[in-house]
């Protein structure tokens, strides 16, 4: 693992969607144009460049980072959306930020451990994928 | 696309981490116009979001130019900022000089450099200290 708060899950099949990760997290929509897109997988961290290092193409992002780089990170990497957890508060421009770049974004009251764990969960088998949660 | 360069120059404004990764999103809006691989795309938006990154919390200002060939895509981040006087040691994984302010940005992991040596197939990096920092990157097209 790159880093010490990142962890990632890649899905064994990706039948898991952005609608079934807002349920799991218990999440408030910020910006979800639409639910039924499919998840590749999950990865959690509040250090973009360890996101960079381990996500995929349509991973979940799962971040503490509450700031304009937690989106425009997403955007680069091709991310299927980001999950902020924590309960934190996310600022208007962060929204403003996921509408304008489209990136889907949720809020969660879970903790960044619980987030991962309901979404390892629910995704489960990354051993499937070739990657474990060590990856 | 045609047999002569795509060249475009896009400023950068050190600390201003609120627009911070424009430059890269506008370069990877461009390859996609052009209609290059995704996965391509993909590192060269990763490695000069991470160039990108590094000019913001480190330069006083920076320019990155884009040059688009049949042959490859480079990006070249010329910054005026304190240079880096340990290349070797800038490059390993984990060393970092960040300050408690650009972690709360959610970087000055110590990967960035070594994300751009991930994502290209050709790294060079100029520096001199106290005058600044060229870095130089490419992806092979094929």
């Amino acid at each position: 693992m790159s880093g010490a708060a990142a962890a990632s899950a890649a899905a064994a099949a990706a039948e898991v969607t952005l609608g079934d990760v807002r349920a799991a997290l218990e999440a408030a929509t910020i910006w979800c144009p639409d639910p039924a897109v499919r998840v590749a997988g999950v990865v959690a961290a509040d250090l973009m460049s360890d996101v960079l290092v381990d996500a995929r193409p349509g991973f979940v992002l799962v971040t503490g980072l509450t700031t304009v780089q937690a989106i425009r990170t997403a955007a680069i990497a091709d991310l299927a959306a980001v999950v902020f957890v924590r309960g934190k508060a996310v600022p208007p421009e962060v929204a403003a930020l996921a509408r304008e770049m489209n990136v889907p974004a949720f809020a969660s009251p879970r903790s960044l451990f619980d987030a991962a764990g309901a979404l390892h969960a629910a995704i489960g088998h990354p051993a499937a994928a070739g990657r474990g949660l060590e990856g | 696309m045609t047999e002569s360069a795509f060249v475009h120059a896009y400023e950068v404004a050190g600390a201003d981490f609120v627009n911070a990764g424009r430059a890269s999103t506008a370069i990877k809006e461009t390859l996609k116009h052009m209609g290059l691989a995704p996965a391509l795309i993909r590192r060269v938006a990763i490695a000069a979001y991470e160039a990108e990154m590094n000019a913001v919390m480190y330069a006083t200002r920076a320019t990155m130019t884009l040059r688009v060939t049949p042959a490859a895509v480079t990006i070249d981040v010329r910054d005026e900022g304190p240079g880096i006087p340990d290349l070797a040691l800038a490059m390993q994984e984990g060393y970092s000089t960040a300050t408690a302010e650009m972690r709360e940005m959610g970087f000055g992991a110590g990967m960035g450099l070594p994300n751009i040596r991930r994502n290209t197939d050709a790294l060079d990096i100029a520096s001199q200290v106290g005058r600044g920092t060229t870095v130089m990157m490419t992806v092979r097209v094929s």
